[in-house]
């Protein structure tokens, strides 16, 4: 079957369609995953970046796929066990590419949303503007409900997958929460690392920041938390 | 009128291959993960099989490498400390808790042999060192982002008791493969097994952070310990 019409079939969520392409040994598909990742999150990322300059567009467009490509190879070996010890009946390969087919589907959602996310980067004040601030919110705002967003959708895929691949629907909901707990919990300590995304107004454009691993996420909203609450 | 009707037709589930006693590293893991009744019927079978030793062997290089990666927070002389307390750890809490896992599984009804707990025990350290590794990306991502001790270590005790967690199930399984009922001394054994390795981090601190000492000079229980932790969490990372 031709690459693009797999995706769409991705996309509907056919899993009675989907879910022999588990047992495939063929890299196709794989590779078809991955390129769409690539792509749709280097789009998305572009766009997303281009507000507050070229660089940050460019640099942007690399770090988005590679932070799901971070998160998905570190955390291989913690979901595939928790497949199998959950009782999924998946193997290692087939754990990986579900979860990379459930990124693919969040990339093509993000794609889909990049033209919106470019017209309302057109659309707010620049960053050279003195309500720069306010672009930056609203910026970091959109990001968050698109993301969100694709991040649901995908995730309502997955999950009907998993029942149907799964030994038992039970099992396959098991798991779903344990990779979504992991990947999570990874993913947005990984994003903090790949930081900045967006550029703050007046700050210098950097591809990462100085020392990229001080610091984690979770701290972060800890001391937030703490600050606002003083 | 009613009419006796058949009854239904009940699912049936194939039955599973056993694991044959010459079975290599690779069908032993495969079998632990997805299938662990079998793995504890041959680890429990009269018949002698390396099964448990392969299961050992692959168990304190896992506890080994998570220690490792436990000790790239300090770094230094805290690399091999922290690889020999971690996997020594593991070990030592096995070995302190067999005798009684023996016993309570007696007085739970198994008939299980001393060779077959010391499998199960195996297995269960095994999966637990596996998942250790699994969380070993994740953990170091931490471990080089933070100098709070209190966070670090909680993550780690959050990462064992996860693994830990999955590793007890298995005596969920025992109980099934071996067709016992009552498992009340088996969850005793657990709760003691989850006490001891607990206050083993204590006892053999520091394990993430820094001290002049190989090992405390002072006794004090895990409880009181982390309560000084998070009362100081503001203090260098030389008390942990």
């Amino acid at each position: 079957m031709q690459p693009l019409r797999r995706l769409v079939i991705l996309c509907r969520g056919d899993s009675e369609r989907i879910a022999p392409w588990l047992d495939e040994h063929e890299p196709r598909w794989l590779l078809t995953c991955v390129l769409t990742i690539a792509v749709g999150c280097a789009l998305y990322g572009g766009v997303v970046g281009l507000w507050r300059a070229p660089f940050q567009a460019a640099s942007t467009a690399v770090k988005l796929p590679l932070l799901i490509f971070l998160t998905c190879g570190s955390n291989a070996l913690l979901n595939g066990l928790f497949a199998q010890v959950l009782g999924s009946g998946l193997g290692f390969r087939q754990t990986s590419l579900a979860i990379l087919m459930s990124f693919t589907i969040a990339s093509l959602v993000l794609a889909a949303l990049s033209p919106l996310a470019y017209f309302v980067c057109l659309n707010i004040p620049a960053q050279d503007d003195a309500a720069s601030r306010t672009g930056h919110s609203l910026t970091l705002l959109c990001a968050v409900v698109f993301i969100a967003y694709a991040g649901v959708v995908a995730n309502r895929r997955l999950l009907p997958l998993l029942r149907r691949c799964c030994t038992t629907p039970a099992a396959g909901q098991r798991v779903f929460w344990s990779w979504l707990a992991s990947n999570l919990f990874l993913g947005a300590q990984l994003s903090w690392v790949l930081r900045p995304f967006f550029g703050l107004p007046g700050q210098e454009i950097r591809f990462l920041a100085d020392d990229p691993l001080r610091g984690n996420f979770y701290e972060a909203v800890f001391h937030a938390f703490r600050q606002l609450l003083n | 009128m009613n009419q006796p009707t058949e009854p239904p037709n009940l699912p049936t589930t194939a039955p599973q291959p056993a694991l044959p006693a010459d079975a290599g590293l690779g069908a032993i893991l495969d079998t632990l993960l997805k299938r662990p009744v079998v793995l504890i019927r041959a680890l429990c079978d009269p018949r002698p099989s390396r099964h448990w030793l392969i299961l050992a062997l692959v168990a304190l290089p896992a506890f080994a490498l998570y220690g490792l990666l436990v000790g790239t927070f300090s770094g230094g002389s805290q690399l091999p400390a922290a690889l020999v307390k971690v996997s020594a750890g593991g070990l030592v809490s096995a070995l302190i808790c067999f005798p009684s896992l023996y016993i309570f599984a007696c007085l739970s009804g198994a008939e299980v042999s001393l060779r077959g707990t010391a499998g199960v025990l195996s297995a269960m350290l095994t999966l637990t060192g596996l998942l250790l590794l699994g969380f070993a990306p994740v953990a170091w991502v931490f471990s080089q982002s933070t100098d709070s001790v209190v966070f670090i270590g909680t993550l780690h005790l959050i990462f064992w008791f996860i693994a830990t967690w999955f590793g007890l199930r298995l005596f969920g399984n025992m109980t099934k493969a071996l067709g016992v009922s009552d498992r009340t001394h088996l969850k005793v054994w657990m709760g003691i097994f989850v006490l001891v390795c607990l206050q083993m981090t204590t006892a053999l601190r520091p394990i993430i952070g820094t001290s002049p000492h190989w090992l405390p000079t002072e006794k004090k229980f895990f409880v009181a310990h982390w309560i000084e932790n998070f009362a100081g969490a503001a203090l260098p990372a030389s008390a942990n």
